[in-house]
């Protein structure tokens, strides 16, 4: 079989299994409602359980972020015998529409740092396409230049061959111009540590100590990338409830998944060793989901030696949100679609493990699976919970409705979901430590108000649940394939 | 950061521990197996639910009383009879014998409970043969045993007090009719009409009794009376005619229709202003047949009309 059909049959394999799984259930519901109603248990309770682990992770890393939130990462980097002096970090920014009220702040935090500039290669890679890109790079150096070993602009050309409009495109053209100046400075490619940003990412001022530290301190750090955790800060106090909500929920799912070392994958800012980077290739220039595609690159790569190592420190982005409720929803369904569309990195992994003997035939089903089923998860859960669950009692007719089981099954969920409640409580706790001071100018109203929008936990699952996966699955099981969309974002000047 | 590892291990293990461990049993309670002592094995049980109208009842399952009260749900019961009684104190009793079969529900989910005659309260103060209530204005009207008194009390009974003394005729009233308006009461025994004029000043003065008048008809037999939509008139059904006249005094009465028949029945349809009445009629094979007409009093009777337009004048 040919590598295109394998590539469509792999495609199809994450929609064709959601939709057959919400199918299922439905004519389960319909035709055996009893064997119907034993499923939604099951799933309702492996939910649960599912749930309270996760919470009792989240709770771990959120106290491991606590720990070292006030750590002086650079003077425990100096510390060290091995040189952080030889250690250069590379930093680029991807912009296509940032204005310049979007990349300041970033700049500014970049500044900020707690590490030396002179350690520091800045590149902002603006799209040529964009008309105000030579304006703004002009007005960003002219502010921003002074201090660091190297600020680069550079303009990646619109329609070059192979490439798709995409974030992935645009962070590699910067990476090969920045790899020229490393050239023409003589610095060993090892001792270039690069981070790829958001262009809305603020880091912290420690981030780069931290980051430093972890990879002075790993064995072979050439075969891991460096995941901070992302927060979405810089505009959470004036962004809309729903949003806040969503965000917030985005930022605990990372602390989690930081904990799950062995599934961890690269999402948004990220670094890893400029090395691995030019080995394997760059960022796709492809693909739209370039942030965990990297990760696979490198596992592929290095035959299944590859990880990524969590550093509990945030990086803060902006909340994404609109000038209406309805405007947010949809803003917010379109952002978290696409990173549901991190679905494609499924046909490029299995891909990637056939063409690679060396990787062991267990690791490769392990993660295979895992990808699959986390992706496939994602697109059903709150259909089955939300949707499915009722069904049976509504479509199984009046037998059913006799029968013990109709009676209990309501009884059941709902004494499981109270389990939900106790967990909620503890993402509103979490949730309020995670924010940064109320900023002048925000009503105290908006304190309680942000612990009272958890209420919106219902309607937030009801809409972005699992609509945008089973959407994007969709998309792609037709081959109806998705264009990057760059999620606008907003901030109020108070 | 090992240490966390290893934590999260353990939470692993333990999830799935309980996930493997508590499965069975949310599913045998799902599906209401139960293990049977008697018989050692697992039975899939029936289970009983009990919703009460009001709630908090006492729950007795053959004579044991259980500590549930309603709602309750009865869970886990071996297939077979079951007798089931509710108490609430103040309320009567509720029993049921309940066959409980696997796997199924017994579902009682519309029981009320219905009060003792402990809350039952009299709110007329003598002995009466008739009553009506007037729900606007918040009051009870009763006509007395002997149809010649009528009383008015508050809806709860208060302010009990006579409004109206009829000193009356040869035969006692048999029936009584408020007005559309409910301002005027009439009744009526075979040969007399009483009108009672209730909105007078006895209305409000205590000291005054409602004025009233009497309408004699001696030589027709009142068979019934009805009042016409506009509050003023009455129609009457007698033993060969059906008849209209102003509830006034000294009205004469104008013909409608002449009966064949001597107990014909009647129905006024007070929003259409139709009389609905049966009456009998020669055929052409000479035969007497019984039929129901209709008499549109708004159209077609033009010398209803005049008597509407007459009172309208006068007014």
């Amino acid at each position: 079989m040919n590598d295109a059909r394998i590539k469509r049959y792999l495609e199809i394999t994450p929609g064709a299994l959601s939709w057959g799984i919400v199918v299922l259930f439905i004519l389960f519901a319909i035709f055996k409602p009893v064997a119907c109603a034993v499923l939604i248990i099951i799933f309702d309770f492996y939910w649960i359980i599912r749930t309270v682990y996760l919470t009792t992770l989240l709770i771990m890393a959120h106290r491991h972020l606590s720990k070292e939130k006030n750590r002086d990462w650079f003077k425990d980097c100096a510390a060290l015998d091995s040189g952080w002096q030889e250690l250069y970090h590379l930093v680029i920014f991807p912009v296509y529409k940032e204005g310049l009220d979007i990349l300041r702040p970033s700049l500014e935090a970049l500044n900020k740092c707690n590490y030396p500039k002179e350690k520091i290669i800045v590149v902002v890679g603006f799209e040529e396409r964009n008309d105000l890109s030579a304006d703004n790079a002009k007005a960003l150096e002219s502010e921003f230049a002074k201090g660091f070993l190297g600020y680069i602009s550079t303009f990646h050309p619109d329609g070059l061959p192979s490439e798709q409009r995409t974030k992935g495109a645009n962070a590699t053209w910067a990476a090969k111009k920045a790899k020229e100046f490393i050239d023409d400075k003589g610095i060993s490619y090892e001792k270039v540590i690069v981070s790829c940003f958001d262009a809305d990412t603020c880091v912290e001022k420690e981030y780069f100590g931290c980051l430093s530290y972890h990879f002075l301190t790993q064995e072979r750090p050439h075969q891991a990338s460096y995941q901070p955790i992302p927060v979405y800060n810089n505009n959470i106090w004036q962004a809309s409830s729903f949003a806040r909500v969503v965000e917030t929920s985005s930022s605990f799912c990372q602390m989690i998944e930081a904990m799950r070392r062995e599934k961890f994958v690269t999402f948004s800012s990220h670094s890893m060793s400029f090395k691995t980077l030019v080995d394997i290739g760059y960022w796709p220039v492809d693909m739209i989901s370039d942030d965990s595609v990297i990760y696979w690159k490198a596992f592929i790569f290095y035959k299944g030696q590859y990880r990524v190592v969590p550093l509990y420190i945030t990086v803060s982005m902006d909340a994404a949100y609109d000038k209406n409720f309805i405007k947010t929803i949809i803003m917010q369904y379109k952002q978290k679609r696409r990173w549901a569309w991190g679905v494609e990195n499924f046909p490029f992994v299995v891909r990637g493990f056939l063409r690679s003997p060396e990787i062991p035939l267990l690791v490769k089903i392990r993660r295979g699976f895992n990808l699959l089923e986390s992706h496939v998860t994602w697109a059903v859960w709150a259909v089955i919970v939300v949707l499915v669950g009722p069904l049976p009692v509504l479509l199984g007719g009046s037998l059913f409705k006799e029968m013990s089981i109709s009676y209990n099954l309501p009884r059941i969920t709902g004494m499981l979901f109270n389990f939900t409640i106790a967990a909620s409580i503890v993402w509103i706790i979490l949730s309020r430590t995670l924010l940064p001071p109320r900023p002048k100018g925000i009503s105290r109203i908006k304190s309680v108000l942000i612990i009272v929008e958890w209420l919106l936990v219902p309607a937030i699952i009801l809409v972005l649940g699992s609509t945008p996966a089973l959407d994007a699955q969709t998309r792609m099981m037709l081959g109806r394939y998705m264009e990057f969309n760059v999620t606008e974002k907003r901030r109020k000047v108070i | 950061m090992a240490n966390e590892q290893k934590i999260r291990s353990f939470l692993f293990y333990l999830s799935l521990f309980i996930f493997l461990v508590g499965l069975p049993f949310i599913l045998a309670f799902a599906l209401s197996y139960k293990f049977n002592t008697r018989t050692l094995r697992f039975a899939k049980a029936g289970l009983i639910v009990l919703k009460t109208q009001p709630s908090g009842a006492r729950v007795y399952l053959n004579g044991k009383l259980l500590d549930e009260k309603t709602p309750a749900t009865i869970n886990e019961l071996l297939p077979g009879e079951y007798a089931v009684k509710i108490e609430l104190e103040e309320y009567y009793p509720w029993t049921v014998e309940v066959m409980v079969s696997p796997g199924k529900v017994a579902m009682f989910d519309k029981i009320i409970l219905f009060p003792l005659r402990s809350d039952v309260e009299q709110v007329s103060r003598e002995s009466i043969s008739y009553f009506w209530i007037d729900q606007q204005a918040g009051l009870i009207y009763y006509v007395s045993a002997q149809g010649n008194i009528i009383y008015r009390s508050d809806l709860d009974g208060t302010n009990f007090r006579k409004i109206c003394n009829i000193s009356f005729p040869e035969f006692s009233l048999k029936k009584w009719k408020l007005s559309p308006d409910k301002q005027t009461l009439l009744g009526f025994n075979v040969h007399q009409i009483v009108v009672v004029d209730l909105k007078s000043k006895a209305s409000y003065d205590e000291s005054l009794l409602a004025p009233y008048f009497i309408l004699n008809y001696p030589r027709q037999k009142i068979l019934d009376v009805f009042w016409h939509s506009d509050n003023y008139h009455i129609i009457l059904l007698t033993d060969g005619s059906i008849d209209v006249s102003e509830a006034a005094p000294k009205a004469s009465p104008v013909r409608l229709v002449t009966l064949n028949k001597n107990n014909a029945s009647a129905y006024y349809d007070e929003r259409a202003d139709v009389i609905y009445f049966s009456d009998s009629a020669k055929a052409s094979d000479d035969r007497m047949y019984e039929s129901v007409y209709k008499l549109d009093l708004a159209i077609k009777f033009s010398p209803f009309k005049g008597l509407m337009k007459s009172r309208s004048e006068n007014e």
